[in-house]
């Protein structure tokens, strides 16, 4: 099954860098959804309950990641769809703070491709153990 | 820039495109703050956005392995973290400090100097974290956000960031440098047209030619004008740290004070900006923990129990004088005079104003107890000595019981030219150092005698070498081999002077010569050095000319 | 003061009055001179006070080449570069010794300062005008070119300088 991803991120550096590590490995032939910021990011969120796994990042101007996720709550927009909050640093205070808005998962930069192959196999653990079909 | 191991190294440029553009951006902030908060600005949307710009390229710089850039952006982004929570800390030292590093961080993204180490980086992260953790309201955020005062006009019109460019100061004195030689040429040339006057007489091609040299020499002079007034800076640029300073002495000496500055618009060079800083802050601070009353006793003598300082700026028939003033105690004039009389010196003549103006006399300073804060760096005579050599002046006037006030006169343009300082029979003389090729320990059997005058060997040709003590004609007769030869230059010719010692570098206030000593041609001015001697200024290209000579 | 500085100036908090000038104080009776006396070797020599503005002790003179004859160098007055001349050599003695006790007397001619070296400064004197002599023609000296008169006052010998002609240096 085809698997799609949402990127999240207002770099369009990292957007190649996904594109990147989404090229290779068993994630290579997966549908990718690239958006520049926040607001735009919430509405391809919205138009698509498939995906497996949001990467969000935190840091971006206008919609920042915890205002996309404390939206999301707000409105119960795809609860069952995991969303990881990329930062470059994080403290114990703000993980607590992301999954009080219903962050699933904390990813930190600098990050290797690896650690993106990890978080999609959790994501795919989440999905499985949830029945989702 | 070592992203060879890293996963994505292949995309470097696409690293470049992004990040470069919000380096320079940055940089561009920084200097905008800097104008912010010289006319009492905090800038808090600007510094926000940054903070948000920093953060991205430090995020891309560690994605990309680029540490040192990381390094950098992360170290501003904590700078500008603690600058928007402490508005007191927003002064022109942490302007300087943020444009350094935005350079820094715009030559490390772009790769622009292969030979840009990673040490930099690495000390310019030191230079901020020691900053950060020395910085006024470092341990104390959200202090009062508005200082008192105003500092000068707002600055909304006309002066938008796309008006003005940057530039690296040196490039100023490196532009005036240039001038300077062009301005020697004129004098070339009007030496050579009276030359050909005097071959040729008089005619039509001549007038001309005279008429053009006379119209260069006022476009060079007024090109000099527009040079050194771009050097100029608003003297709020150094008074704005005055007021925590204020607040901070007055605590620690336990005193109520009000400080009051204006005039803060009024502008000087730069360079005697620089160095006006600790004098003034010697004075103030001064003013609070010596001059100004404790409260009860204030209160006591009739006074209100809160003191006031005064800091007042404005410019006068090309001189800016600054006042500093208080209306506290005054100066204990028994005091100076016991300390001037155990020093030897007769007062028994001297009038108040003069016996006032003995406080900066070395060795006089009344106040015995010398505070951490106010007793730090200078004492009142080395104040005087920075303020002489700036080519100022300070006085002060005092009364009893009522205050005390300070004036300094600071001419706006300094002409500051970069000296090496020698000895010779003990008296000290400045060599413009754009005119020394290098100095040489003087061998003897390297100086030679043909046709009574000393040559020697320097790199590969054969120069002159001549006494000091002999061009200037100083009177000692100690004439032995002096110990050192300057080469001095001039266009292309090369000279070598013996001197007895090398003093050393520095920036020198060039200062006319008085009418009354006439017109020496072995010098071309006076300054005054840090020591407070007066040091004459050697003519090199008189000197060089062979027209100078004293015997 | 320089009259800029003072131009600029406000009162200090608290003053209703400007602060004393540097010369003296009380008005003098038209029947007196205010003089500022000097020795050089040991005669008296004196100068209106109006014409001067201060004195201070020598803290070093740098000699400058090549100057006309009689100026012995520079000093620095509280950032000023004030040129100082040697009176002993213009009226016709040996250069000074710098002791303890010179002093510089600075004058204002013509709106410049100067710098008079002298090897001993007295007290203001005042002299009644009647006390001043011309110089007495039997004795020529090198000096009597520059008196403007001689006063006898309490047994002391004072010799005006007419400091226009001493400080003539350049013609």
């Amino acid at each position: 099954m085809p698997e799609s991803f949402l990127v999240i991120d207002d770099s369009k550096l990292l957007h190649q860098m996904y594109r990147l590590i989404f090229s290779q490995g068993d994630l290579a032939g997966s549908t990718v959804h690239y958006a520049a910021n926040g607001r735009e990011g919430y509405a391809v969120l919205a138009a698509h309950p498939e995906l497996t796994l949001v990467l969000l990042d935190l840091n971006m101007p206008e919609m920042n990641g915890l205002e996309v996720l404390a939206r999301r709550q707000a409105e119960h927009l795809h609860p069952h769809v995991p969303v990881a909050l990329v930062t470059t640093e994080g403290s114990e205070e703000d993980e607590a703070r992301g999954r009080a808005v219903g962050a699933w998962d904390y990813l930190r930069k600098p990050f290797q491709p690896s650690d993106i192959q990890a978080l999609v196999r959790r994501a795919r653990e989440l999905r499985r153990s949830r029945g989702a079909a | 820039m070592t992203a060879g191991e890293n996963p994505f190294g292949d995309l470097l440029q696409d690293y470049i495109v992004e990040c470069l553009p919000l380096a320079e951006q940055v940089g561009d902030a920084f200097v905008e703050l800097e104008r912010s908060w010289q006319s009492g600005e905090p800038g808090d949307d600007l510094l926000t956005t940054v903070k948000g710009r920093l953060h991205t390229i430090k995020g891309n710089s560690a994605m990309m392995g680029i540490a040192p850039a990381r390094d950098i952006a992360h170290a501003l982004e904590d700078a500008c973290g603690f600058l928007g929570r402490s508005p007191d800390a927003c002064t022109a030292d942490a302007a300087a400090l943020l444009i350094a590093g935005g350079g820094l961080l715009v030559e490390l993204v772009g790769g622009a100097s292969p030979e840009l180490d990673p040490a930099s980086a690495t000390a310019f992260v030191e230079r901020v974290r020691a900053y950060l953790t020395a910085a006024p309201g470092a341990a104390t955020a959200g202090s009062d956000r508005r200082q008192t005062e105003r500092r000068g006009p707002r600055s909304d019109e006309g002066e938008a960031a796309g008006n003005t460019v940057r530039i690296d100061f040196r490039r100023l004195d490196a532009m005036l440098e240039v001038l300077g030689e062009g301005l020697i040429q004129h004098s070339s040339l009007v030496e050579l047209y009276r030359r050909l006057l005097r071959k040729v007489g008089a005619g039509v091609e001549l007038e001309e030619l005279d008429q053009t040299v006379l119209s260069l020499q006022k476009t060079l002079t007024r090109l000099e004008s527009t040079l050194m007034e771009a050097r100029l800076l608003p003297v709020s640029t150094v008074l704005g740290r005055f007021p925590r300073l204020v607040r901070d002495v007055a605590h620690a000496e336990g005193k109520k004070v009000r400080l009051e500055v204006s005039g803060g618009e009024t502008a000087l060079d730069k360079a005697v900006l620089d160095r006006l800083g600790e004098p003034l802050l010697h004075l103030v601070s001064n003013a609070v923990a010596h001059g100004l009353e404790h409260p009860e006793e204030r209160t006591r003598a009739g006074k209100p129990a809160e003191g006031h300082i005064r800091l007042r700026a404005a410019s006068v028939s090309g001189r800016v004088i600054i006042r500093v003033s208080d209306d506290g105690r005054g100066l204990d004039e028994e005091a100076i005079r016991a300390k001037a009389e155990s020093l030897g010196l007769d007062v028994r003549n001297v009038d108040i104003a003069q016996l006032h103006n003995l406080v900066f006399v070395s060795g006089l300073s009344t106040a015995e107890r010398v505070t951490t804060l106010s007793g730090r760096g200078l004492g009142l005579d080395v104040a005087a000595n920075v303020i002489h050599a700036l080519g100022g002046t300070i006085e002060v006037e005092s009364r009893k019981g009522q205050g005390t006030a300070f004036t300094l006169s600071l001419p706006v343009t300094l002409a500051i030219v970069r000296s090496l300082i020698v000895e010779v029979d003990r008296e000290r003389y400045a060599v413009p150092l754009s005119h020394v090729a290098e100095t040489v320990r003087a061998e003897p059997e390297a100086i030679r005698q043909i046709n009574n005058q000393g040559v020697t060997q320097w790199r590969g040709d054969l120069i002159h070498v001549a006494d000091a003590g002999a061009v200037l004609g100083t009177p000692e007769s100690s004439r032995g081999l002096r110990p050192f030869y300057v080469v001095m230059t001039a266009g292309a010719k090369r000279r070598g002077l013996l001197v007895d010692r090398l003093i050393g570098h520095q920036d020198i206030v060039v200062k006319g010569l008085d009418p009354a000593l006439g017109r020496p041609t072995v010098v071309s001015g006076t300054t005054i050095l840090g020591d407070g001697r007066v040091a004459c200024i050697l003519d090199v290209v008189r000197i060089l000319d062979g027209v100078a000579h004293v015997n | 003061m320089s009259t800029d500085a003072r131009a600029v100036a406000e009162p200090l908090l608290g003053f209703a009055d400007s602060l004393p000038a540097a010369a003296a104080d009380t008005a003098a009776p038209a029947s007196m001179l205010h003089l500022l006396t000097f020795t050089l070797d040991r005669e008296e020599f004196g100068i209106p006070v109006t014409q001067v503005r201060e004195v201070i002790r020598v803290d070093g003179i740098t000699r400058v080449p090549q100057v006309p004859a009689h100026v012995r160098g520079v000093t620095n007055l509280r950032g000023r570069i004030l040129a100082v001349v040697e009176i002993r050599t213009r009226l016709g003695l040996t250069p000074a010794v710098v002791t303890p006790s010179s002093r510089i007397v600075v004058v204002e001619l013509v709106g410049r300062a100067l710098g008079l070296l002298v090897d001993r400064v007295s007290q203001v004197t005042k002299v009644p005008v009647d006390s001043v002599a011309p110089p007495p023609e039997e004795v020529v000296t090198a000096e009597t070119d520059f008196l403007t008169g001689v006063a006898r006052w309490n047994s002391r010998l004072i010799m005006l300088l007419d400091l226009d002609k001493v400080l003539l240096l350049n013609a």
